[in-house]
């Protein structure tokens, strides 16, 4: 181990330095994000626009920029790109939290079957044709919310033995009631009849349509879940070295499994009732994060947050110019980039640092 | 430092089945006890229940007089320390990092390590010798090295007891004693408490004061090695025939089980063989004709000597003298008789005194009666023979008749011409 000596010397910076790119990275995609579309503004423009918009200034420059581009920007690109930061952060942070408690590398943010129980709902409410609405929200999300909880409720008392709740055994009743629940979705989609595109479109998530209604709702879910989990990055450490070991360290395994449980499903729920189901951001994102900056959880989280809404920003920009002015559902794209980037890794690497190969 | 663990009644049911029986003992502040039982004892179980991995059916274990169950996650791990027999490792944190994860009882939500932690983490670094590993990763090191630093991260928890689990079941000896001399130091120099479960008792009775032997979920015997491994305890809690000795380089007890030939298989109860004893030299010949199952007989030797423990072991007759005398005229009798009854008499590679001259004499003795003697390592008799007068006589007597062998080997050749055939067709 001649490199020991120099991996040691840079070790003290990567970190601060990975995230100051990250941020970076972050301001970089949502301003290309704003300026890229099927009209482009520019990005004076934009500033702008953004800067006049803040109660406590009025930009004199505003004259100077057609009224529909703020309208553009204003209305529709910007919550729009919020929304896809929050949902692309609550995505990556909720796997990195899965692949950690579950001690597996190839949890992702629907291991223990929200995605499948928000489809569920999702398909309800749209063959169902509700009408309801809750707070500005139509039956789809709300449906798809209340789906994705209750299937985490289901299985967390499936896997329930006594007091305790072996994380195998809640990763095998996640997968069983995910699969049974995906058949209920094909076959109430096999009989969709002429509703069948918008639930295929619904289940490759997408993030068309944002308002900052969704927004301002999304936020706080995302800001609750985030907080209760990076709570307790710490304990999540303890317990990737196993169960026993944490408690052995003094952590209160089954108190901080049903916290960080909770945590994360506010995450996906919230994420999927208000964009669908996107996959592999919240698969690749902590990944990534960990083979740069190893597995520690205080940095892992916020680090995955930052990229996770980068990633899933540049994605669904992507997803409105690629045939602008029409758009790709979002999931596409996600997969499709996230899916050969993630070989990529895997070959390079030949093993994702996460679980070292066994050694 | 220390705490007194009292384990009183204590019960675990594993699906119906108990695994724990009214377990009682108490480890006083201090103790360095090695718990030591057959596998499903309950030695993992009720170290579990201890650590609070396992919650006990019924009973109570009391740090201090207090219910172990009140603690708190947090207080109970800044009072023990656990090493397992093996931690997962497959993740990429540094040696560093897990050593640091032993502050965590110490440190409030989002409190940072200060560096007091970082002094305890070097601290416990050095002691436990894994310093230069500090920013390997720990999926990168050997199982010696990385029990080592669970051990340090251990240390870091500043632990009253530190509760070991087969700690050395996957190491190689070298690492098996310096783990274990580690956990004494600590206990030593530091006054912790230690537990351990150990499977290897020879090794335990090495670097352990105490035992406490479980047998069936119940303590069977505790105290000191001399009361606790007894031939009889052994039997009991392990089921199998074993006896024990002083290690000769150490002086401590130790253990060794009976191996049991089945006897259709060999049965060469009709080959009665006497064999000179004395000193360790005589236990590899005393060893080959006792797996070719030979009647043996040994003698003369002092009670405290190998190859009466060999003979005593084995059960197989034995003539017994004080140490340091001549032989009486009875044990010369009875030791006639032994070499009379036997087909054939063998002189192993023994050192030789003015104490052996007379039993060299008494082959002699059987020799002119026709009796076959066989000497083993003829040549090498001038160098053993510390009297000075042996080796004539014993070159005396291959001119008398008997039969010089290089080695123990030919000497089977020797009894048995065509001993394999005859095995063979034995079994």
């Amino acid at each position: 181990m001649g490199t020991e000596a120099k991996k040691t010397g840079i070790a003290g910076i990567k970190k601060p330095l990975f995230m100051v790119a990250l941020v970076a990275l972050l301001f970089f995609s949502l301003i290309t994000a704003m300026i890229w579309g099927a009209v482009a503004i520019g990005w004076r423009s934009i500033f702008t626009i953004l800067f006049d918009a803040l109660p406590v200034y009025d930009s004199p420059a505003i004259t100077d920029v057609t009224p529909v581009y703020r309208d553009i920007l204003l209305q529709i690109r910007l919550p729009r790109v919020l929304l896809a930061a929050v949902v692309g952060s609550s995505l990556a942070v909720a796997g990195a939290v899965f692949q950690g408690l579950f001690r597996n590398p190839m949890a992702d943010p629907y291991v223990i079957g929200i995605s499948s129980g928000a489809a569920l709902g999702a398909v309800i409410a749209m063959l169902g044709g509700f009408s309801l609405t809750l707070g500005g929200f139509g039956a789809v999300p709300l449906f798809a919310f209340a789906g994705g909880l209750t299937t985490m409720i289901i299985v967390y008392s499936m896997a329930r033995v006594g007091r305790a709740v072996p994380v195998m055994t809640l990763l095998l009743a996640g997968i069983a009631v995910s699969a049974f629940l995906s058949a209920l979705v094909s076959l109430l989609t096999y009989f969709a009849g002429e509703r069948l595109h918008m639930v295929v479109f619904w289940m490759m998530g997408g993030l068309g349509g944002a308002t900052w209604r969704q927004v301002s709702v999304m936020i706080p879910y995302a800001l609750a879940g985030y907080l209760c989990v990076s709570f307790f990055s710490r304990e999540l450490n303890a317990m990737l070295l196993g169960e026993e070991t944490a408690s052995h360290l003094g952590v209160n395994t089954e108190k901080v499994k049903k916290i960080l449980l909770v945590g994360a499903s506010l995450l996906v729920a919230a994420a999927v009732s208000t964009s669908g189901i996107i996959g592999f951001v919240g698969l690749v994102v902590p990944h990534f994060v960990r083979l740069v900056a190893g597995p520690d959880h205080r940095f892992l989280i916020p680090a995955s947050a930052l990229l996770g809404a980068s990633l899933l920003i540049a994605t669904d920009t992507l997803a409105r110019i690629v045939i602008a002015p029409s758009e790709l559902p979002v999931g596409i794209i996600t997969a499709l980039i996230g899916a050969p980037l993630f070989i990529y890794l895997l070959k390079k690497r030949r093993k994702l640092r996460y679980f070292g190969g066994g050694g | 430092m220390g705490l007194n663990i009292d384990v009183q009644g204590l019960k675990f049911t594993y699906d119906a089945h108990p695994v724990l029986d009214a377990t009682e003992f108490v480890v006083q502040h201090g103790d360095l006890v090695a718990l030591l039982g057959a596998n499903g004892a309950g030695k993992s179980t009720l170290l579990r229940c201890i650590s609070r991995i396992l919650k006990p059916t019924g009973g109570h274990i009391l740090l201090d007089g207090s219910e172990l169950q009140q603690l708190s996650s947090k207080e109970a791990a800044r009072l023990m320390a656990v090493v397992p027999q093996e931690t997962a490792a497959d993740f990429d944190f540094t040696v560093e990092e897990i050593v640091m994860m032993g502050r965590f009882p110490y440190l409030k939500r989002f409190q940072k390590e200060e560096q007091q932690d970082r002094d305890l983490v070097k601290w416990s670094m050095e002691m436990t010798g894994v310093s230069h590993l500090a920013h390997r990763s720990i999926a990168a090191l050997s199982g010696g090295e990385k029990q080592r630093v669970i051990m340090a991260r251990a240390v870091c928890q500043q632990p009253e007891v530190l509760i070991l689990d087969e700690p050395t079941a996957n190491l190689d000896i070298g690492y098996q004693s310096m783990l274990l001399e580690l956990a004494a130091r600590l206990n030593r120099d530091y006054g912790v408490t230690v537990i351990a479960a150990i499977h290897d008792i020879n090794l335990a009775v090495h670097h352990f004061n105490r035992f406490i032997l479980l047998s069936g979920g119940r303590v069977l015997a505790t105290g000191r090695a001399e009361e606790v491994i007894t031939a009889e305890n052994i039997q009991m809690s392990y089921g199998v025939p074993a006896s024990t000795y002083r290690h000769p380089l150490h002086g401590v007890l130790q253990i060794s089980v009976a191996r049991r030939q089945p006897r259709g298989v060999c049965n060469n109860d009709e080959r009665a063989i006497h064999v000179i004893g004395g000193g360790e030299e005589a236990l590899p010949t005393l060893e080959l004709l006792n797996q070719k199952c030979c009647r043996l007989s040994v003698g003369p030797v002092s009670a405290q000597d190998s190859s009466c423990r060999f003979a005593h072991f084995n059960g197989f007759p034995v003539i017994i003298v004080p140490p340091f005398t001549t032989m009486s005229s009875e044990h010369r009798e009875e030791h006639l008789k032994l070499m009379r009854s036997a087909e054939a008499v063998v002189i192993p590679p023994i050192p030789f005194g003015e104490g052996n001259l007379a039993v060299v004499a008494e082959v002699g003795t059987v020799l002119k009666e026709g009796k076959a003697v066989y000497i083993i390592d003829l040549e090498g008799v001038e160098g053993r023979d510390y009297s000075g007068k042996a080796f004539p006589l014993i070159q005396n007597l291959v001119g008398e008749g008997a039969v010089a062998l290089k080695n123990s080997g030919e000497l089977l050749k020797v009894i048995f011409p065509d001993g394999d055939e005859e095995d063979e067709r034995k079994s």
